[in-house]
């Protein structure tokens, strides 16, 4: 509650970048994304966790790839439906994020920001900070930090 | 104060703060961790203090020298669990250190400050006694007015009261202590820096009235959060800024070269819109010129002389060899060796802590080294070279030297080891013992070391540089300490592999060798032992690790003609299709055509190309070295390490990442964890420990019996042994040797001559092998020598296997079992001779017969779990003419005791056994008045000194080796003649 509150005083209005995983349309803060991409060819990393997909060199930075699906619990991005590469930087490092397809960018007043549903098309609740009721659509806007943390 | 080398200063001040500055905030976690000690979060805080103490303590800083010295002691006791840290303890703790700050930011006047009221209370809590006597309250006052050392009279404020739990002594009083708590509770708690936004959220606890006493710790212990999160950022800013001197010439030269880069740059630029290959080929040339200059430029810049941390080692040694009243030299070799600059800060505190381990415990008072004929004056050589692209610094002294036995047992002593792991370690891995956490060779703890910090630092500290660090030790010689550290961290040379289609990096410090074992000679250089492959390399047994297997991939080999991976479906190396031997059961043939019948050829066919061959790399890590097994071996690159991001921190196989000429990635392997992961466990990688190992925790976990035995073979392909005790030695001889007398083969031997036997002159096996270069294991037999005639190769092995009594049994063999996949026939020597030549036993079984007069055969009770082992024991028995009760194990053998315990004159044991051992077995019946007067013998395989101590205090009457015959048979006569 107090995170909402606090992003209602300072800044109300927020350019979400849309995608979808599975058949859930989600956002972020556009400002957190560095880039999209599309799949480059990656090192695969044996004995990494299995939503990690492999590394890839972006222009000297060594980026981990995460299947967002798999890690969200929604099985499998399939990598041969072009998928593409969200890369944010969390926690001071570079993290690619497959999604199966990106969306539009989406202005969203985060006043109107409604908490988040316990489950959503199957994503546990916890993840989004909250959902955002476009005209046509719903747009979970995920907590990418709380996504990527390693807490399992 | 005036300090003579300010920099050595300005290092220890920044040193010491940014150690301060993490303090703060692990003494908080373990406060909330409470009596759930994190054990290595202590460490962490204990060894800052003890790093600060060290400094100060050469610095001539006394006062900051005494309060961490302080604060080490009470967090030692902490480390040790002799104490449980409550909000009290820490909240003394964190005064003193935040004293420590201040004090070492402004180090000119620190030793003018008064630190009796930090000292004190730390010392009494070190004591026990600080609940009655430590006047705690004085602590508020500098706390409320930092800088100010004005206190307030001691009487006004009544003692506060500590954790009611540990001193119930203090109980009836709790009325007395309880007003003033609210005051000071809240308080000790914050630091000045976080006072204000502290103010508000405590303001309610503050002025809440009256709380009572037992109350107050928890609010204390929930005000700690806040303040830790609004400590961080200021922690942050106060952390100076690190810098480098660099010498001008070489920023010229840096300019120099940026703006050549700058010119090679346009060139290419204009290169690039027209068609000239060759132009571009030129400029090309010469950015690679100029970026490897650059290069090597730039690391220049961050390369600093060792002598940086040197040159403080004279005074180091000659303050404490007067502290210690020791005469001490010291000579410094190679100041001018040139290291990174993050290594030389990095090597500070270890080579600190190995100096003083040097001069306290290494060097010998000047009497005692005049006793053993040293010269008073003992000597510390520190010394730095190149050697093979690392820096070598060589700490040695001619001291007493390091006592692997003595390390050991204080190791044990400690619980830190047990008896059992001590007896498979080599001396060299004994001295290593010293590198264990909590271990300390010094029996009192001194000011100048010997809290059992030192080495574990140093190993930490190294370990994280990519360093190694060696001891060799002689005893009353002297101990030399090399460590081997990269010029730098940044770019590292390394191996580049490739397994499973995709390149790895072995870093070039853990190379020692490729090896490459052409697919004709894979049979005979990889073996098994246990569940491990080793390979044969210069007459050592190098354990093999495949990286496939170890990071969880699909076999694959390089297939040299296709140029591309395949599937691999050998379950081992040693897994390949050899001569035909009689051996081989008729199972394992069939198994073998039908794989011939598989339809994939071209694994069939493989065995007999080059894509066979196996690539090895020889990798050591410390003193432990392996080989792993790899598709292909490619060059060896330079490249820069790049961390992986944090999602891949727990794949502990990897060090890192690197990018390619390519642009693609490549893992670097991390050689000593992937050891670790295959459960590679030995300490030194010497293979026979390692063989050892892995035998002693089968026979643990399956409760068999470990069995020494001589492997050897009689004719080319049977492979045979012999139980190792039985051996008495071995002698190489040529076929020209033996000779042929009265229709017997003798040698000379001894001044005597040797009667010859073969293993076919009995068994049905195949003939000796018509070589000339024979082995001859002699055995004593009735009290006579007899040699038994054999071929290479031997090999004494310690395994724990079933021993098959059924299938190959026949006069002189008694049973078989598998040894490294081999079918191995074991000899039966007593048979042999006695086969051979009866009379040599007639004198013993006419001593045999003699022995029962009054008609009825005596009765033995028999506990043994192995059947092989009850079998031949039992045959032994009834040979004599005895009577045997057979037992499982020690359950069913204290029932049958039980039963028959008139007729049972005698219990055979073994130790080693299901239910109920040996040991627990002697034990039951020792306690029992029924059985006091009855003879136990126990058998074993191995008579360990250990075993045999714990036998004899059980009750065991005496100990014998399962096999051997004659001296368990001579035993038995005598304790049955002292019964009847």
């Amino acid at each position: 509650m107090a995170r909402e509150t606090q992003q209602s005083t300072s800044k109300n209005i927020v350019e979400l970048a849309t995608f979808y995983i599975g058949d859930a349309l989600c956002g972020m803060n556009i400002l957190k994304v560095q880039e999209i991409n599309k799949l480059m060819k990656m090192t695969k990393v044996p004995q990494a966790p299995d939503y990690v997909l492999g590394i890839l060199n972006l222009r000297g930075q060594i980026v981990t790839i995460i299947d967002l699906g798999k890690k969200l619990g929604l099985g499998e991005t399939d990598i041969s439906l072009d998928p593409r590469n969200i890369i944010v930087n969390s926690s001071g490092s570079y993290v690619g994020l497959l999604v199966r397809k990106i969306g539009d960018v989406v202005e969203a007043d985060m006043k109107k920001l409604e908490a988040s549903p316990a489950n959503m098309r199957g994503i546990q609740g916890d993840y989004f900070t909250g959902v955002y009721k476009t005209q046509s659509n719903l747009i979970g806007i995920l907590d990418i930090d709380k996504v990527l943390s390693i807490d399992e | 104060m005036q300090f003579e080398d300010d920099e050595i200063l300005q290092g220890f001040i920044e040193e010491s703060l940014e150690h301060l500055a993490d303090i703060e905030n692990d003494l908080l976690a373990i406060e909330e961790s409470g009596s759930n000690i994190d054990e290595d979060l202590v460490n962490k805080v204990f060894r800052a203090a003890h790093s600060i103490k060290g400094g100060a303590g050469f610095m001539g800083l006394t006062a900051i020298q005494e309060l961490s010295h302080a604060s080490e002691n009470v967090l030692g006791m902490i480390r040790s669990k002799k104490l449980t840290p409550n909000p009290e303890i820490i909240n003394v703790l964190l005064l003193a250190s935040d004293q420590l700050q201040r004090m070492i930011e402004d180090v000119q006047n620190s030793n003018d400050v008064d630190i009796t009221s930090h000292v004190d209370p730390l010392n009494a809590i070190a004591d026990g006694t600080f609940a009655q006597t430590a006047p705690l309250p004085e602590q508020h006052a500098p706390r409320e007015t930092p800088p100010a050392p004005e206190k307030k009279p001691a009487a006004e404020i009544p003692p506060l009261e500590i954790d009611l739990e540990e001193e119930p002594e203090f109980l009836p009083e709790p009325e007395i202590v309880a007003p003033p708590e609210p005051e000071y509770d809240p308080h000790p708690e914050q630091p000045e820096e976080a006072e204000e936004e502290f103010q508000e959220e405590t303001e309610e606890d503050l002025y809440e009235p009256e709380t009572p006493a037992l109350m107050t710790a928890s609010p204390a212990v929930v005000d700690t959060q806040p303040m830790a999160a609004a400590n961080t950022p200021q922690r942050a800013a106060l952390k100076p800024e690190t810098t480098i001197r660099v010498n001008v010439s070489l920023l010229d030269s840096l300019m120099t070269l940026a703006g050549e880069l700058v010119l090679s740059r346009n060139q290419l630029l204009q290169t690039i819109g027209t068609d000239d290959f060759r132009n571009a080929e030129t400029v090309g040339q010469r950015i690679d010129l100029i970026t490897s200059e650059l290069q090597e430029a730039i690391m220049l810049t961050r390369m600093q002389p060792i002598g940086n941390v040197f040159n403080k080692f004279p005074r180091v040694v000659r303050d404490l060899s007067k502290k210690l009243k020791k005469k001490i030299d010291i000579t410094i070799v190679g100041k001018d060796v040139e290291l990174d600059k993050t290594i030389i800060e990095a090597i500070n505190d270890p080579l600190t802590h190995l100096v003083r381990n040097s001069v306290d415990h290494g060097i010998e008072m000047p009497e005692a080294r005049r006793k053993i004929g040293k010269s008073d004056s003992g000597l510390v050589v520190l010394k730095a070279y190149h050697e093979a692209g690392q820096v070598v610094i060589e700490i040695s002294d001619d001291g007493k030297g390091l006592d692997g036995e003595a390390l050991a047992e204080s190791a044990v002593n400690k619980g830190l080891l047990t008896a059992e792991q001590i007896k498979l370690m080599s001396e060299k891995e004994k001295i290593n013992l010293i590198f264990l956490p909590g271990f300390s060779t010094a029996a009192k703890v001194t000011d100048v070391s010997g809290r059992g910090v030192g080495m574990d630092v140093v190993k930490t500290n190294l370990d994280q540089l990519g360093g190694h660090v060696d001891i060799t030790s002689e005893v009353g010689r002297g101990t030399t300490i090399s460590i081997k550290l990269p010029l730098t961290l940044a770019i590292i040379p390394c191996q580049i592999i490739m397994t499973g289609g995709e390149r790895y990096a072995i870093p070039q410090v853990n190379l020692e060798e490729l090896l490459r074992i052409p697919a004709n000679q894979v049979k005979e250089r990889v073996e098994r032992v246990g569940d491990a492959e080793v390979v044969r390399l210069r007459g050592n047994l190098l354990p093999l690790i495949r990286l496939s297997d170890v990071i969880g991939l699909d076999r694959t080999y390089w297939d040299n003609n296709e140029e591309e991976f395949k599937e691999d479906r050998r379950e081992q190396m040693s897994d390949r299709r050899g001569k035909e031997s009689p051996l081989f059961g008729t199972e394992a043939r069939e198994e073998r055509k039908k794989k011939q019948q598989a339809p994939n050829r071209s694994v069939i066919d493989r065995r007999h190309s080059a894509s066979s061959a196996l690539n090895i790399v020889v990798v050591s890590t410390g003193s432990m070295k392996y080989g792993l097994v790899v598709d292909r071996l490619l060059d060896s690159e330079e490249i820069v390490i790049k961390p992986l991001g944090r999602h891949l921190q727990q794949c502990k196989g990897y060090a890192g990442a690197t990018i390619m000429g390519d642009g693609r990635i490549a893992l670097i392997l991390d050689v000593s964890n992937l050891a670790r992961i295959a459960n590679l466990t030995s300490l030194d990688g010497s293979d026979r420990a390692a063989e050892v190992a892995i035998a002693a925790e089968e026979a643990i976990k399956a409760q068999k019996d470990k069995q020494a035995l001589l492997i050897f073979r009689s004719s080319e392909y049977e492979q045979f042994g012999v139980p190792l005790n039985q051996v008495e030695r071995i002698e190489k001889i040529k076929l020209s040797d033996i000779e042929e007398l009265g229709g017997k083969r003798v040698m000379k031997y001894r001044e005597g001559s040797l009667s010859l036997i073969r293993v076919d002159d009995v068994a049905m096996v195949q003939p000796l092998a018509d070589i000339d270069n024979l082995l001859v294991i002699v055995f004593n037999v009735a009290n006579r020598n007899v040699g038994l005639l054999a071929i290479g190769p031997i090999d004494a092995i310690e395994i724990s296997v079933d021993i098959d009594d059924v299938t190959l049994k026949q006069t002189g063999i008694m049973g078989s079992a598998i040894i490294d996949t081999h079918t191995t026939m074991l000899v039966n020597i007593f048979e042999l001779v006695q086969t051979l030549f009866p009379e040599w036993f007639h004198n013993m079984e006419k001593y045999e017969l003699g022995e029962d007069d009054d008609g009825v055969a005596p009765t033995i009770l028999l506990a043994e779990d192995s059947n092989f082992f009850r079998n031949q024991v039992k045959s032994y028995m009834t040979e004599s003419g005895y009577d045997v009760i057979e037992a499982e194990d020690g359950k069913i053998a204290w029932e049958l005791l039980q039963q028959h315990k008139e007729l049972i004159s005698m219990v055979i044991t073994d130790i080693e056994m299901p239910n109920m051992n040996g040991f627990e077995l002697t034990k039951t019946i020792r306690s029992d008045p029924r059985f006091t007067g009855i003879p136990v013998i126990a058998l074993t395989t191995l008579a360990a000194e250990e075993d045999v101590a714990k036998g004899m205090a059980v009750g065991v009457d005496e100990y014998h080796i399962k096999l051997d015959k004659e001296r368990l048979m001579a035993s038995v006569h005598h304790y049955m003649k002292k019964m009847h």
